[in-house]
């Protein structure tokens, strides 16, 4: 049933939506055959479907996907160009903290926004990097064991004993995206504080060497044995397996609630809870500085941006699900999602990140 | 080019130029494989960075979690992991080369293979076995899936750590006291035991002053080789954010503070060379013993009478949990559906599995994907030139030493040759990155190439090649290549006619040893490597750490079968191998 209002609310979106997209020239096609192949870094595994769906679209165009996170494509592309090679063709990543100063500023990567798609990107996702979409770290529980909603409403919960040892998440000296979510939440210290009188009903005391609400959640969290690991699929699988009678809770990605079926889990977000689930971040899609195959670069970007079937296309069946919020305009939201509008969590200011992640960063790594 | 030799000045000339042309390309060598990266990492350090982040480091906020509790973790780990390996290594070498223990052929096979065992597979399969729930109740292991309740610190952690590394590295003191022990001839114990001495006495006087220098030795080797382990504590040790100076150093260089790194890389340095240093002026008292041996009249084995069973049992048990339990918990878990439920629901999937969207983001089996596949064979290509490289600088650098006339000179040489075992191979993959990642003049930048893995691996083995080269040098007579040098032969023609062929059992051994020690290393080449130029145990260990299990499982038992195919192939070829096993 839902699956045919899903087709249906798709179809009016296509129907009533703007003309068109254009397919991409037959030159570009062209020059892409010639070159042969693309070489993509990608922080989500997810570039292995892209992988089938390009492939079948283009099958004279190789496809060879990397699946890396942010935070060492970025090291990678650095010590790469830096040495004067050119391993990828397009880079997609997040860690727009980080991205802009090290990998845009110094020409390391470029925009490119197929002519295509220029009336149907808001200006603010085409720049400094093209935007794919917006993705997040936030709070999700188990809903096979909590059919009843998320089992905490403010964040503050997470530090107290019923947590003890289950709360997971990403290492965030390793994963660029999780230390933005930390970073941001000492930027929102005023909200967290708030958030702390409500639950607690008095104000905050800090403790030494901490500066804010902010630092003092991360320090409650950390002391009340917050569990690290090396992947969101970790933390999926230990916050999400079906059959768990007291699983944990922990932040990772809204979009991975798409794999619960595949994957046997039962992940869901904690919309409600006090005073936001987490970060809402943009994905980028760049051209790497002296791209081997530019063409097949140029074509494997606009793929990816979709078609204008149904939600986008095979290209972009991957990335239409509930938790991603894709940049193009002419896409209706996911059905099964909270609209961005009602999504609480915050959307980060990449400037104010960068400026404070590497404090946080250190502060992360004196608690431990 | 054998050339009739005229004037005795010409050839007395010659002579010279072909030593000092020997040790000249000894110094070229040594210098770019060893001191070079190594004066890279140091130049990072002493630039404006890299002095904020030697205060950072030392004394800043981060200073305990950075350096001083995992420094103490390196440090204890160490310790006890070299205290343990000396007692399990000599006990089961006393019981294999000096007594009448039953099965002490199979159990001295099995007790040299551990150290071909990639330290992180163990550390996998420890996984397999004792993972707790800590990770959610889908990540458990063999044991917590069968009701138990493990432990976490028998999870994760510094125990578990310890272990997997004991587990890997009481081999290397295994073989080196097998060796030691039959130094000391069973006729010095005979004889003693025919004076009517007590075997404890015989321990004392005899057996331990004559292996003290080995014992020293070994315990040094397995403390440097813990210290600088980087797999083991990364698998087993973030979740419960347990640290070590590696992991912490891994960590600083990947997420962009690579001057952090280096202050890390340099303390490890700076601990291992300290205590193997230690053990070289402890060793340095205790040498006089080993010359003392004669030639065997009667050989007898220590009579274990009663207690030779139970020994041969718990020598067994040993044995075979370092060695077929780890590999057969990583083959189960391979074969199925869930981590640590290893047989229940079997499937072929992880292996030869088609692209399936509901298992594992749509990967294929590994024998189907074209990436593993590509790493396989680039795995074995750069096993394979390392050990032809490691093998033939060893032959230059060893015969430089054994050809050097001036003895400081030819400390020197041998010093900076062993150099390698003190550095991490983290390390040297760090030093390398630093020092060739960047074009050089008109040369380009070795970043990402074939060459830079097999240059960093030739460097990180070359204190193995040149031992080797070493001891196959000192079964060919000197006579021999003297005749020929009096014959008018060139240095190359000596080393191609005479000493390659008289040594080439040895070298081969040489060789293998280096291409299994690359095939299975993961720390060396974890911060070399590119996507493009994909290694099997650096796919392992991505694979591990995205959460895909059995691919990881799947990819070590490769690793393993080819190391131990290729050690097993070796000590074939050598057919004297294992010569104490044999009863004379």
């Amino acid at each position: 049933m839902k699956r045919i209002i899903t087709t249906a609310l798709l179809a009016s979106a296509t129907l009533f939506g703007p003309p068109a997209v254009a397919d991409p020239s037959a030159d570009l096609i062209a020059a892409a055959t010639d070159e042969g192949t693309v070489t993509v870094y990608s922080f989500t595994s997810r570039v292995f479907k892209v992988e089938q769906a390009f492939e079948a679209a283009y099958p004279g165009i190789d496809l060879i996907p990397f699946d890396i996170s942010s935070t060492e494509q970025i090291t990678r592309l650095q010590s790469e160009l830096d040495a004067g090679i050119a391993n990828a063709d397009v880079a997609y990543l997040a860690d727009a903290s980080v991205v802009v100063g090290a990998l845009v500023e110094p020409g390391h990567l470029e925009a490119y926004v197929p002519d295509a798609f220029a009336d149907r990107i808001p200006d603010q996702f085409k720049s400094p990097l093209l935007a794919h979409r917006l993705s997040t770290k936030v709070l999700m529980y188990n809903e096979e064991a909590n059919p009843d909603g998320a089992p905490v409403s403010n964040l503050w919960e997470l530090t107290t004993a019923d947590w003890t040892g289950r709360v997971v998440m990403v290492d965030p000296s390793t994963r660029g995206d999780n230390l933005d979510h930390l970073t941001e939440i000492t930027l929102q210290s005023d909200a967290m504080a708030d958030a702390y009188k409500a639950h607690f009903g008095t104000d905050i005391a800090l403790g030494s060497d901490i500066q804010n609400a902010g630092q003092q959640f991360i320090a409650d969290l950390m002391q009340n044995d917050v569990i690290f690991v090396s992947s969101t699929d970790d933390v999926n699988a230990a916050v999400g397996a079906v059959g768990q009678d007291n699983p944990p809770i922990g932040f990772t990605s809204y979009s991975d609630r798409r794999d619960n079926e595949e994957e046997g889990w039962a992940l869901q977000v904690a919309n409600g809870v006090a005073p936001a689930p987490g970060i809402i971040y943009p994905a980028f899609l760049g051209m790497v500085e002296n791209a081997p195959n530019p063409n097949a670069a140029k074509l494997l970007i606009e793929f990816m941006m979709g078609d204008n079937c149904c939600s986008g296309g095979v290209a972009l069946e991957p990335f239409y699900v509930a938790g991603d919020y894709l940049t193009r305009t002419d896409l209706a939201p996911h059905p099964d999602a909270i609209p961005l509008s009602d999504f609480n969590a915050w959307r980060i200011d990449p400037e104010a990140t960068g400026a404070a992640r590497t404090d946080v960063a250190d502060l992360v790594l004196s608690l431990q | 080019m054998i050339s009739p030799s005229g004037a005795g000045g010409a050839f007395l000339r010659r002579q010279q130029m072909s030593s000092q042309g020997l040790t000249a390309g000894a110094q070229v060598l040594l210098g770019h494989l060893v001191l070079v990266p190594l004066a890279g990492i140091a130049a990072a350090l002493a630039s404006p960075a890299g002095m904020d982040a030697i205060s950072d480091v030392f004394t800043g906020r981060i200073a305990r979690n950075m350096l001083w509790v995992p420094l103490t973790n390196t440090f204890l780990i160490g310790f006890v992991v070299a205290l343990a390996c000396l007692l399990l290594g000599g006990f089961l070498a006393w019981l294999v080369t000096m007594t009448d223990m039953p099965l002490r052929g199979p159990i001295g096979v099995l007790a040299a293979l551990p150290f071909m065992i990639p330290t992180f597979a163990v550390a996998l399969s420890w996984t397999v076995l004792f993972g707790d729930d800590r990770l959610g109740q889908s990540s458990m292991g063999f044991f917590a899936q069968l009701g138990f309740d493990v432990p976490s610190w028998l999870a994760w952690g510094g125990v578990p750590v310890t272990i997997v590394l004991i587990a890997h590295l009481y081999s290397i003191a295994y073989l080196m006291i097998v060796a030691a022990l039959v130094l000391v001839g069973r006729d010095l114990t005979a004889a003693a035991e025919i004076a009517g001495a007590p075997r404890s006495q015989i321990l004392r006087n005899i057996v331990f002053p004559v292996v003290t220098p080995t014992l020293i030795a070994a315990g040094a080797l397995c403390f440097a080789e813990a210290v600088s382990s980087f797999s083991a504590p990364a698998i087993l040790g973030l979740p419960v954010r347990f640290h070590t100076l590696a992991t912490r150093a891994y960590g600083a260089i990947e997420t962009g503070s690579p001057e952090r790194g280096f202050v890390l890389i340099a303390v490890m340095i700076l601990v291992a060379g300290a205590f193997l240093a230690l053990s070289a002026l402890a060793q340095r008292r205790g040498q006089a013993f080993t010359t003392v041996t004669g030639k065997a009249g009667h050989r007898g084995r220590t009579s274990l009478g009663v207690w030779g069973w139970p020994l041969a049992l718990t020598a067994t048990t040993v044995v075979v949990l370092t060695t077929i339990v780890p590999a057969l918990a990583l083959v189960f878990s391979s074969l199925s559906a869930q981590t640590g439920a290893l047989f229940a629901d079997p499937t072929l999937h992880f292996w030869i599995g088609q692209s399936d969207p509901g298992i594992a983001q749509g990967q294929a089996g590994i024998l189907r994907n074209p990436q593993l596949v590509l790493a396989f064979w680039t795995t074995l290509a750069i096993g394979l030139m390392t050990g032809i490289a490691a093998m033939l600088c060893g032959l230059i650098v060893g015969t430089a030493i054994s050809k050097e006339r001036y003895p400081l000179r030819r400390s020197l040489l041998e010093q900076v040759s062993f150099l390698p075992l003190l550095i991490p191979g983290l390390a040297i993959g760090a030093a390398f990155i630093s020092f060739y990642g960047a074009p050089i003049g008109p040369l380009p930048s070795l970043y990402g190439t074939p060459t830079i893995l097999v240059i960093a691996g030739v460097a990180a083995t070359l204190p193995f090649a040149v031992q080797a080269v070493a001891t196959a040098r000192e079964q060919v007579a000197r006579e021999l290549e003297e005749s020929a040098r009096i014959a008018g032969a060139s240095q190359v023609r000596i080393l191609g006619a005479i000493t390659i062929p008289l040594t080439a059992s040895k070298l081969i051994a040489g060789f293998v040893l280096v291409f299994v020690k690359m095939v299975r290393d993961l720390d060396l080449v974890i911060l070399l490597y590119t996507p493009q130029l994909p290694l099997l145990t650096v796919l392992a260990f991505r694979y591990a750490s995205d959460g895909f299990a059995q691919f990881a499982h799947a990819i070590a038992a490769v690793i393993l079968v080819i190391s131990v195919a290729a050690h097993l192939l070796a000590s074939g070829l050598g057919r004297n191998a294992q010569p104490w096993l044999k009863d004379q």
